[in-house]
């Protein structure tokens, strides 16, 4: 019991240790809820209801209509509870602060705030629209695709390093390695 | 009720593991791509290989139908993942 505590309140995992926490809660999603864990959808997903409620254009287009559901989905709570879980986990061991930009960026690329958010954020939209075309994102199709041995997953792992290499020798430049 | 509540157990387990993997801070992520971290490569590997032999296991035993198996669409995922790849790492999540 007072090993478990201990871990439990460990800072850092090893990746291998989170990693089968990672695979179980996969299994576990499939085994009870019948349910792949996704993360970008559940932005979509709330993205088109917002949208939706300002344009009839969007609320009957295809994407939204068939592809994706403007409503607050399974996913939704799932993200939902991602947050609450990640939060504890940081709680418990202390390290749940607010910092408005990650020390590595700053060391890398100066100490502006309103340029590491505006990049974030336009990162974001890439990354959601790559997921979008794609069927999914880290989570809902590199993890959950491969680990069902579709092809899918690992054609989007393949791609997803690729450009993020090259994407990151452009942004790092001499501090590459 | 009863998939709400699943729901936020699962996603519950699922940010306890990204954050105790290291896998929400930006170093992580952005290291990954500069091979002086291979954290997240571990992480989604080791998470990879027991969710494959638990997926498959309870498979075969008859309890788990794989009825989500997400589609192949050849161009779609590459360029998808591609696109996808540009996005993670400027923003590091």
């Amino acid at each position: 019991m007072n090993w478990l505590i201990e871990q439990l309140k460990k800072p850092r995992w090893s990746p291998y240790s989170a990693g089968v926490l990672l695979g179980l809660v996969y299994v576990l999603g499939l085994l009870f809820a019948d349910q792949l864990l996704g993360a970008s959808g559940s932005f979509e997903n709330l993205a088109g209801l917002i949208a939706g409620a300002f344009s009839s254009k969007v609320a009957e287009s295809m994407y939204f209509k068939y592809i994706m559901p403007a409503a607050i989905t399974w996913q939704v709570i799932l993200m939902i509870g991602v947050f609450l879980g990640a939060m504890v986990a940081a709680a418990s061991s202390g390290q749940l602060k607010w910092k408005s930009i990650p020390d590595h960026w700053k060391e890398n690329h100066g100490s502006s705030v309103w340029k590491r958010w505006v990049l974030a954020f336009l990162g974001g939209i890439i990354l959601e629209y790559g997921a979008g075309i794609a069927g999914g994102c880290t989570s809902g199709l590199a993890i959950a695709g491969s680990l069902q041995l579709a092809p899918a997953g690992f054609l989007f792992i393949a791609g997803l390093f690729a450009s993020g290499i090259l994407t990151s020798l452009i942004m790092f430049r001499g501090r590459w390695r | 009720m009863e998939g709400i509540l699943w729901a936020l157990i699962l996603g519950f387990g699922f940010g306890w593991a990204l954050q105790k993997g290291g896998l929400t801070q930006y170093a992580t992520i952005s290291n990954v791509f500069r091979f002086k971290d291979l954290t997240v490569l571990k992480f989604m590997m080791t998470g990879l290989c027991v969710g494959m032999v638990g997926v498959y296991g309870l498979n075969w035993l008859g309890v788990l139908e794989m009825t989500k198996v997400n589609e192949t669409y050849l161009a779609g995922n590459l360029i998808g993942g591609i696109i996808f790849g540009v996005g993670m790492a400027v923003a590091g999540f």
